[in-house]
């Protein structure tokens, strides 16, 4: 066989890469609008980011926030819901929301040669909801369903139950964002009008769009869309820091009929504010973050423990987690939480530099793949305003991890994963489970069902 | 208006079809195999076959260490996967552009030389993987066995689609190497596949490159075809009522459907879209918003290239409401559909819907490669990707009516219901009573 064939040929050198940039406008009401041309993505994401911390929620009322995104396009001054939704979709748009702790998006995605009716309708939801009674009583039962589905989901519990036992009570973080039954249920139209009236407002708002921009003059069509809007919001409270709860712990939350056991463990981790935050994402992507990581090396291709887990460290505005999840079989999950326990706590001895090497060239040349498309861009810059970072913090990311060397990959980790304990989460079938925990040294063990 | 993504296409000596689209605005190149071997090619025994392949070719192969193939591609900056499905099987990687020797080289050692690495050692290994994803996906979700419950009754036993892609797991453990070996000989070969090749590379180049990793590859005796399926749409009802600990009362409704590529399928697509799409959806009008006895609702076609697709509907009741009124309600507005038709402007919306979804498909590399191989081995028409739209977009009402009147019908389907074990209790409590 020809001799070329039977070694790896030569990768060359990618082309610079840096993150789209922007143009930048206001409109008329004082919202920046950020346009962003990508040339031959015919579909646009027109994306709405509203800062919000979720601490402006009433703490009997939690989930207000989540209940009164959902209905904006319920029912507006000028459209029923039914007609709205036939208006929108006529246009081939689709509409979305999403509340994270620190922002509200509103979005939609759309043809180009459709955008400006699309975005008319999508500043209609945003500036002149109507809120009846009738539609938010219907998301609010919704809201209880969907609470009985996530209970059912072992990955949504083990969440769950992380939050709640690494934040402090007193942190907005240890509850669920779109609020518990006790919270959801008391919900009218006019707390949710109430709530609208005191957090969206043009001084809050950023306006993003992301697609082929050729020939269309898209600042000019968010400003009429978004013209008329007014607010006496104001400017938004800035997110607390969060408060964990230290120390080696496990929680067991039983889930009789299960055939695997989901698992999460981890700690608190860094923020964006945080200059290692690049350092540890290459230490991540060493540890847990790829099939190739150490965890999987071990738990999926040696033991065939599980089809497969990863850890990330992820970050809201303030405060960040580390964390490993995944499921394994339920006879294994003494021995698999072994393993992940030792091979996270081994990684603080240090990470090799042929590791971080192949992590950094790995995380930086994935870029122009992760932002491709039209909505990916959106999604970052939006993410970045509700996370209180600059629009290009793509850019700040990636210079922070090719700057990264063995020794701050490691020290990044060791600052967090194991510093102050670790909080180990199963949701599985906890007669089987229990005694397997028991040869582990784990901590205190928090029985839930 | 039609499409106009640059399609080159090339068959190899050994009968590899390359097809390359250059796309020269991005620093990316994406690289895409589909091989002509799904789950409807298993027979009876080994199902789960294709599927495992998905695992095992990241194991290795002759000049390939088992792990390299991840490593080697991560390192260059690759997003990467494989999926296997009814009809096929396929394995993709996107990487900046540098990289695209790289890949091909990967992808050509491990469908010429994959079996010098299976041993009895990583096909047990990754048994164990196919396990836990059977778990996963399957066994520790709530309705995670609907499909396979629903497929069963709408498809005779040992036809190539009553049976899912995950297979059986008696099957998989009774496989020996050897039986596994054989499989692969069958399927896995230069004219058994279709290469595309996207983005930041000239045509020339692709085509040079496509020749030099694959060009010496030796083609394999011309593979059985999978079984015929084609049959007609349903013409009674099949019940599967489950007793579970499910967190609401579900019902889950399935029809054939006309086979991929034809006018008919297209237009039975769209009538499930003016039923069950988006929030404008007469279902979603209907039961979730103004009748509110359902939580959420969905459905669509699965098209399928062997003889006949299927499509389904789902309702999710809402606390409190006897899962029958959702399971009339849907009857009552497929029957109403297939009887009156659709209207002008309900057929506009589905249409603009399905562009939408066609040109997000399309919008990067990897997803404009995978339709390419896609059509052009399902199709033998790679071109096709670029008139997709006015194909949807030519459907008329009255073929709307037509196929729902002929397919989708409350007379002839399939439905699995998961009801509480409460909610069970009570209805049959009340059945009892109403005896008394």
């Amino acid at each position: 066989m020809n001799q070329v064939l039977t070694t790896p040929p030569a990768v060359g050198a990618p082309r610079p890469w840096k993150f789209p940039e922007a143009t930048t406008t206001t409109t008329s009401t004082g919202t920046p609008v950020h346009v962003y041309d990508r040339p031959g993505q015919y579909v646009a994401t027109v994306r709405v980011t509203i800062a919000i911390p979720l601490i402006a929620e009433p703490r009997d009322l939690e989930g207000v926030a989540t209940i009164m995104s959902r209905t904006l396009d319920e029912g507006t001054e000028l459209h029923s819901a039914n007609e709205f939704a036939a208006a929108l979709e006529r246009h081939g748009a689709a509409y979305g929301v999403d509340v994270s702790s620190d922002a509200l998006h509103v979005e939609i995605s759309v043809p180009v040669s459709h955008l400006a009716p699309a975005v008319q309708l999508l500043a209609e939801a945003v500036t002149r909801p109507a809120f009846n009674q009738a539609d938010v009583g219907r998301h609010v039962t919704i809201r209880l369903g969907e609470i009985n589905q996530e209970r059912a989901n072992a990955a949504y519990r083990a969440r769950e139950a992380f939050a709640a036992h690494l934040f402090d009570p007193s942190t907005r973080r240890s509850r669920p964002t779109a609020g518990t039954p006790d919270t959801i249920r008391p919900l009218t139209n006019t707390q949710v009008a109430d709530f609208y009236r005191g957090n969206i407002g043009p001084e809050r708002a950023e306006i993003l769009f992301a697609g082929d921009a050729t020939g269309v003059d898209v600042a000019g069509i968010i400003d009429e869309a978004f013209s008329g809007w007014t607010s006496t919001a104001g400017t938004a409270l800035e997110t607390p820091e969060p408060l964990y709860l230290p120390g080696n712990r496990v929680v067991l939350v039983d889930r009789p009929g299960s055939v695997q056991s989901q698992l999460v463990i981890g700690c608190a981790g860094p923020d964006r504010r945080d200059p290692a935050w690049g350092s540890a994402a290459v230490a991540n992507h060493v540890v847990g973050g790829t099939i190739t990581s150490r965890v999987d090396t071990v738990l999926r291709e040696e033991k065939g423990y599980t089809y497969g887990t990863r850890t990330s460290f992820a970050a809201p505005r303030k405060g960040g987690t580390f964390s490993l999840g995944g499921a394994v079989r339920t006879e294994v999950t003494g021995a698999a939480i072994g393993d992940a326990l030792r091979i996270l706590r081994e990684a603080r001895d240090g990470l090799t530099e042929q590791e971080v090497q192949e992590a950094k060239d790995s995380l930086i040349r994935t870029a122009p793949l992760r932002y491709e498309q039209a909505d990916s861009v959106a999604q970052q810059v939006g993410s970045n305003i509700a996370n209180g970072v600059p629009i290009d913090f793509a850019d700040t990311y990636l210079t922070q991890i090719a700057a990264t060397t063995a020794a701050e990959a490691t020290d990044a980790y060791r600052r967090y994963v194991g510093a102050n304990g670790l909080l180990v989460v199963v949701v599985g079938e906890a007669k089987d489970v229990r005694p397997q925990l028991a040869e582990l040294d784990l901590g205190d063990l928090v029985d839930l069902s | 208006m039609p499409l106009t993504y640059p399609i080159a296409e090339q068959t190899l000596d050994n009968g590899l079809r390359a097809v390359v689209s250059s796309d020269r605005a991005v620093p990316i190149v994406a690289v895409n195999l589909w091989y002509d071997v799904g789950s409807r090619h298993e027979p009876p025994g080994l199902t789960g076959f294709a599927h495992l392949f998905e695992h095992l070719m990241f194991q290795g192969s002759r000049n390939v260490a088992s792990g390299q193939h991840f490593s080697l591609l991560e390192t260059a900056g690759a997003s990467l996967n494989a999926s296997t499905f009814f009809d096929r099987t396929n394995y993709f990687e996107s990487l900046p552009s540098g990289g695209l020797d790289l890949a091909l080289w990967l992808e050509a050692d491990r469908m010429g030389y994959l079996l010098d690495a299976v041993n009895q050692e990583n096909l047990d290994n990754q048994r164990d993987v196919v396990k836990e994803e059977k778990r996963q996906s399957y066994d520790n979700r709530p309705y995670g066995d609907s499909y396979e419950r629903l497929v069963k009754l709408a498809f005779p036993e040992d036809h190539p689609y009553a049976h899912m892609t995950i297979g059986s797991m008696a099957d998989l453990d009774a496989a020996s190497v050897e039986d596994v070996h054989a499989f692969f000989r069958k399927y896995y070969g230069p004219n058994n596949a279709v290469l595309t090749i996207v983005g930041d590379v000239s045509v020339e180049d692709a085509f040079d490159a496509a020749k030099r990793y694959f060009g010496h590859l030796p083609a394999i005796p011309q593979p059985p075809a999978a079984p015929d399926g084609t049959i007609g749409p349903m013409t009674d009802v099949q019940r599967d009522d489950v007793v579970s600990d499910v967190p609401s009362d579900l019902i889950t409704m399935m029809f054939r459907l006309p086979v991929d590529g034809t006018p008919e399928l297209d237009a039975a697509g769209l009538a499930l879209d003016v039923l069950a799409a988006g929030q404008s959806g007469r279902l979603n009008r209907r039961l979730v918003r103004d009748e509110q006895i359902a939580q959420s609702v969905s459905g669509g076609a699965l098209p399928l290239i062997g003889g006949v697709s299927f499509g389904t509907l789902t309702g999710i009741a809402s606390d409190g409401i006897d899962l029958q009124k959702v399971e009339d309600a849907l009857l009552e507005e497929i029957e109403k559909l297939a009887e009156d038709g659709v209207t002008e402007d309900e057929l506009a919306t589905v249409q603009a819907q399905a562009e939408r979804d066609w040109l997000e498909q399309l919008a990067s590399c990897a997803g404009r490669a995978d339709e390419i191989s896609h059509h052009a081995l399902l199709f033998g028409d790679a071109d096709r990707i670029n008139t997709r739209i006015d194909q949807v977009r030519a459907v008329t009402v009255e073929q709307v009516q037509a196929a729902a009147a002929e397919w989708i019908r409350a007379g002839g389907r399939v439905q699995v219901s998961y009801l509480r074990a409460d909610t069970a209790a009570e209805t049959a409590a009340e059945t009892l009573g109403e005896q008394a």
